[in-house]
């Protein structure tokens, strides 16, 4: 169906317009951070700002009070540790399973099912029992590998798709000119498939960076949690300072957006074939 | 050493690595937790867990309990009020992403941010939008006439449920824009072109070409996000904690809070693996019925 240009223009209006209204909440609670608090408590909140209140206290006021940026570090340590293990891990097994015929096909598609099934607020009694014993209460390579293991099922399998697209003959002919096969794996598949490693690494950052339920279980002194924790925390209090916590919420999902605009078209790609691909 | 076993060796030796790693913090912890829910009694101290004796009490217990049932009811009702609804509107949107526009790489982007969301940052969005005295909804809805009197959203036992699906549905319509948008841009224009020049409607193009084609990857994504939805915790948590009541507690919500604020480990384990258990049963039905005729 060839649209002609003023009907282009009409969708993409059209397609704004409901982008607007589905952003909305975003919008307020950025609108509400920059916002002094006696503007807040309104009854009647206006939907656009007054420019001459804007103010960026409810951001100081964040730092200054609370450990935000330890959280952070935290945060993102703890993801970009995750990113590593699963996109090694994975990139591994998924160019195994793309290349070879192994017990593993079963197995790889038997985990995938598991861990879509697995409830996380059972599989985090069993983790919090065997780090107890393990000593790894408390510890950031406790959350590293609990966010590892349920991640790696998806990501070799999205990984495996990316390695399917690539046309083994080019490994074929780098081990004709003497390459092994190892060898070929890593300088000629693991490069082109750079865009499904971007996929793989945007997934695993976007699921560790939301996670609440393993970090709040695992890791339980404030100077140790990750953001999620620290966000969640202040909503437990006696009176909710909104200002502050819309601040905190605007600080904690900016690095997974800007991320996310970025790596987006990658993350498609890998999301649709993850989801399609059994 | 022949070159065929060398093969194996790489196959495996590379496989090795995601195996053990799921192993040990998959199907290990999964094992714990089988044995955990036959331990009976309850023991604050995990190291004494073990020496409970094993039985099938939990179980028993479990299925004899009326919050249980209750927790699955809210359950059902979370994950068939979340589903629909987000369907429907990734549906739509992925026919309008399907058309051709100018930028619709980057309102692409934009409809699916919701879905890179941190749940704890959607609670805080839908609490602060839905707060009865200063959120901007009962305040729209005041000028608009609709309601004279402030709504509690989240604390009200009637209107809790529907209050906690909002943001659930907000953060997993973009799941189903990203699949079905795959999935339509995989239909062949000239079926469209062809179904026109035969006189079809808008509606008998979308229902005999458009529908036949995506209909798998529908229903694989509403099987994933069901089971997405059933298991989810986050943004439940984060708003309501379960309540008013128990009125939005989910088997989720329950399991956690049977093994970590009453610490009844063993208990907690035998409903999350009645949960685990549905969820299964659950997979293989849906599986089975959306499976065309013949395959």
């Amino acid at each position: 169906m060839k649209a002609t240009p003023l009907e282009r223009i009409a969708i993409l209006l059209a397609a704004l317009a409901i982008a607007a209204v589905l952003l909305f909440p975003l919008y307020w609670i950025f609108l509400t951070s920059v916002m002094p608090t006696s503007a807040l408590l309104s009854r009647n909140p206006p939907l656009l700002p007054d420019p001459s209140l804007v103010s960026l206290d409810a951001y100081r006021a964040l730092f200054a009070r609370k450990p935000m940026l330890t959280w952070i570090l935290n945060s993102a340590t703890v993801t970009l540790a995750t990113i590593a293990l699963t996109l090694a891990v994975s990139a591994m097994a998924g160019y195994s399973l793309s290349r070879y015929r192994t017990l593993g096909q079963q197995a790889a598609g038997f985990a995938l099912l598991v861990s879509k099934m697995l409830p996380p607020a059972l599989i985090v009694i069993p983790f919090f029992i065997l780090f107890s014993f393990a000593g790894l209460i408390e510890t950031k390579l406790g959350l590293v590998l609990a966010n590892a293991a349920s991640a790696v099922p998806f990501t070799t399998w999205m990984l495996k798709g990316f390695f399917d697209a690539i046309p083994r003959e080019l490994e074929q002919a780098a081990m004709i000119d003497g390459c092994g096969e190892l060898e070929a794996a890593w300088r000629i598949a693991l490069p082109i498939a750079r865009p499904g490693l971007a996929a793989g690494a945007a997934y695993v950052a976007i699921v560790t960076w939301a996670d609440l339920l393993f970090a709040r279980t695992l890791m339980s002194r404030p100077e140790n949690w990750l953001v999620t924790v620290g966000l969640q925390s202040f909503m437990g209090e006696y009176l909710v300072d909104w200002a502050s916590l819309t601040a905190a919420a605007i600080v904690s999902v900016f690095p997974v957006m800007v991320l996310f605009l970025l790596l987006e078209p990658f993350l498609v790609k890998g999301m649709a074939q993850g989801a399609t691909a059994n | 050493m022949t070159a065929a076993r060398r093969r194996a060796l790489i196959a495996y030796g590379l496989l090795a690595p995601a195996f053990l790693l799921v192993a040990a913090w998959v199907l290990y912890p999964l094992w714990v937790v089988v044995e955990t829910s036959l331990r009976q009694g309850r023991s604050p101290n995990i190291a004494r867990l073990s020496r409970l004796p094993l039985g099938p009490d939990n179980y028993l217990r479990a299925v004899t309990d009326p919050e249980v049932w209750h927790a699955a009811l809210v359950t059902a009702g979370y994950a068939v009020g979340t589903i629909a609804p987000a369907f429907l509107l990734g549906l739509g949107l992925a026919l309008l992403l399907d058309r051709e526009f100018p930028g619709r790489r980057w309102v692409r982007s934009l409809m699916l941010v919701p879905w890179a969301v941190p749940g704890v940052v959607v609670a805080i969005a839908f609490l602060w939008m839905f707060d009865a005295s200063y959120g901007v909804v009962n305040a729209q809805l005041r000028n608009l006439g609709l309601i004279t009197t402030d709504v509690a959203w989240f604390v009200n036992g009637v209107t809790a449920l529907p209050a906690v699906i909002l943001p659930t549905i907000w953060k997993c319509f973009p799941f189903f824009v990203l699949t079905l948008l795959a999935a339509l841009q995989a239909v062949p224009p000239e079926l469209h072109e062809a179904a026109k020049v035969d006189g079809a409607t808008a509606w008998q193009r979308f229902r005999f070409v458009t529908w036949p084609t995506i209909r798998g990857a529908a229903a694989l994504a509403i099987v994933l996000q069901t089971l997405w939805a059933v298991k989810e915790f986050d943004i439940i948590y984060a708003t309501t904690g379960g309540g008013p009541a128990r009125a939005t507690q989910t088997l989720s919500l329950l399991v956690y809070e049977e093994a970590f604020q009453f610490f009844r480990f063993g208990y907690a384990s035998a409903v999350g693996m009645l949960l685990l258990a549905a969820c299964a049963i659950l997979s293989f039905l849906s599986i089975r019925w959306s499976r065309p005729p013949g395959s």
